[in-house]
């Protein structure tokens, strides 16, 4: 990386701001579990120490992105887009693509599915009662839960019930969403893994597939897939017109309108704020507000939550080591700590991780609660009042 | 015919020996095969299944000792499951489950082993070239 580059990046995230007040350090997951790693100490070496690659490349894989640093910086450094851009170079210039989980499986099903001429048979799992159609104006993003539910059957992990979930919600709000079978992966952790030419790849035809069955509004109930369609996509295909809608929001809104009512569900529960749906993209209330709406489920809150949440020790697939272990463990010991029977999430890699960690033979015992997506609680329980 | 690419992983033991008798006998193998040889078809994980389709392959075959010859214990065993799971992911991408295949040998089967690679590279053949290449691969193929 040439010394422009890094200047020009360093004053566009601010990093020439930094007060080296090390709150960062102090927040970041993976100092907290031990790991010698400082996103203060990078951007010191960033302008004074260039010369440090070693540091500063690994510092700049390292990060789980996470953005608890962002949360805590009196001067607004968003890290977090920092390192996206930092790994975006990086990957291009040397080819790093950082230390991928499970060997580069998902990075590789990802890349594969920028073929132009792929005809996935994504949709098999598909059962008579959810009601779907093929094109129409709005359509449901799957996202990959059919190749999770292949790739992770070891660990037990259920993510297409989360898409069933929210088809049978949909359903109940009388839409009958599209589902497209060839859609494609958002290329989220593409993206998050300095791979920006598939990453667009994926967009531009995502965006294709996306006019030609119609579709003027896309529901997504995964909190990765709704920050890169509605924040990274159109800044990739700039005549983007698509509505991009959360499905906890949709809900909440036509709740609002009044003659939805839940049935009881007696349960304890505490919910992890995953860190797209949260930090990034500042949807807090939205789920505590609909757990809150189902009478008799009580939600207990973590002992970090909202804008604190702890991490689940991940994103994009890549470095998973010991510590993003640690993390886990710690997260889950925190649930535990609640109380709660159940732990809500509303992301399938929070899930996934969360899952992986409860699995660990030495800690399962004290480690297991049951784990779901908060949209299957909202379906099992839905009913028409008025 | 269209030119496809096939790739062997070939256990080091028992398969990689028939390989090397059907060599020593000057047997005829498919000209579009290349073979990686690793010491156990355990080592072989999902992702570098799918990471062969993904550099270009139109179709994989594990050539793999029967699971009671296995020098380690349960490679073949982790073999059926990987190529169980990848197929299935094969399937959901529309590459089709076919361009996956594995194989057990016994020392013995040199001439087997030569016809189950002929067998498939004709199968490859008649399903032509493996439809989810990514750009690059194709660029370069």
């Amino acid at each position: 990386m040439d010394d422009q580059t890094i200047d020009r990046i360093l004053k566009k995230h601010n990093l020439y701001q930094c007060l080296e007040c090390g709150k960062c350090s102090a927040s970041c997951p993976r100092m907290l579990t031990g790991k010698e790693y400082s996103p203060r100490l990078l951007a010191q070496k960033l302008i004074e120490e260039r010369d440090d690659e070693a540091f500063i490349e690994s510092s700049v894989w390292e990060c789980l992105t996470c953005g608890l640093c962002s949360e805590r910086c009196p001067s607004a450094i968003q890290f977090t887009n920092f390192i996206l851009e930092m790994r975006t170079i990086l990957a291009a210039e040397k080819g790093m693509k950082g230390c991928r989980a499970h060997d580069g499986a998902i990075h590789s099903w990802i890349r594969m599915m920028t073929s132009p001429d792929i005809k996935q048979n994504r949709l098999e799992w598909l059962t008579p009662e959810l009601k779907t159609t093929s094109s129409g104006p709005v359509a449901y993003f799957v996202g990959c839960a059919a190749y999770f539910d292949v790739f992770f059957a070891g660990i037990e992990v259920d993510t297409l019930s989360i898409a069933r979930d929210s088809i049978r919600l949909l359903n109940f709000l009388d839409i009958e969403p599209a589902l497209l079978e060839n859609e494609r992966c958002c290329g989220h952790d593409l993206l998050w893994t300095g791979d920006r030419e598939n990453f667009e790849t994926l967009c531009r035809q995502n965006y294709e597939e996306f006019k030609k069955a119609g579709i003027s509004e896309i529901v997504v109930s995964c909190p990765e897939c709704y920050q890169v369609l509605g924040h990274y996509m159109p800044e990739v295909v700039p005549e983007f017109d698509i509505k991009v809608t959360l499905l906890l929001t949709k809900l909440e809104t036509e709740i609002k309108k009044g003659g939805i009512g839940f049935k009881p569900q007696p349960d304890k529960v505490t919910y992890q704020d995953p860190c797209r749906l949260g930090r990034m993209a500042g949807v807090y209330d939205t789920p505590r507000n609909l757990i809150e709406q189902v009478p008799e489920l009580s939600l207990k809150e973590m002992e970090s939550y909202g804008r604190s949440a702890l991490c689940c020790g991940n994103s994009a697939f890549i470095n998973c080591d010991h510590y993003s272990k640690l993390v886990q463990v710690e997260r889950l010991k925190q649930a535990r700590a609640t109380k709660a029977r159940t732990l809500l999430t509303a992301c399938p890699k929070c899930m996934i991780h969360l899952t992986c960690a409860m699995r660990d033979p030495f800690r399962k015992g004290p480690l297991a609660l049951e784990i779901k997506d908060i949209v299957s609680v909202l379906a099992d329980s839905i009913e028409w009042t008025g | 015919m269209e030119k496809v690419k096939i790739l062997g992983i070939c256990c080091n033991w028992t398969p990689f020996a028939c390989f090397n008798a059907a060599g020593m006998a000057h047997l005829q193998m498919p000209p579009n095969f290349r073979l990686v040889r690793v010491m156990c078809i355990g080592r072989i994980n999902q992702a570098l299944i799918l990471r062969a389709f993904e550099h270009g392959a139109d179709g994989v075959i594990l050539l793999q000792c029967r699971d009671e010859d296995c020098r380690y214990g349960p490679g073949p065993e982790v073999g059926h499951v990987n190529v169980d799971r990848v197929r299935r992911i094969l399937s959901i991408m529309g590459i089709g489950q076919k361009r996956l295949v594995e194989k057990s040998f016994a020392a013995h089967e040199k001439s087997e082993l030569v016809d189950a690679l002929w067998e498939f590279s004709e199968e490859i053949e008649k399903l032509g070239p493996n439809p989810a290449k990514p750009r690059q691969e194709m660029e370069a193929s």
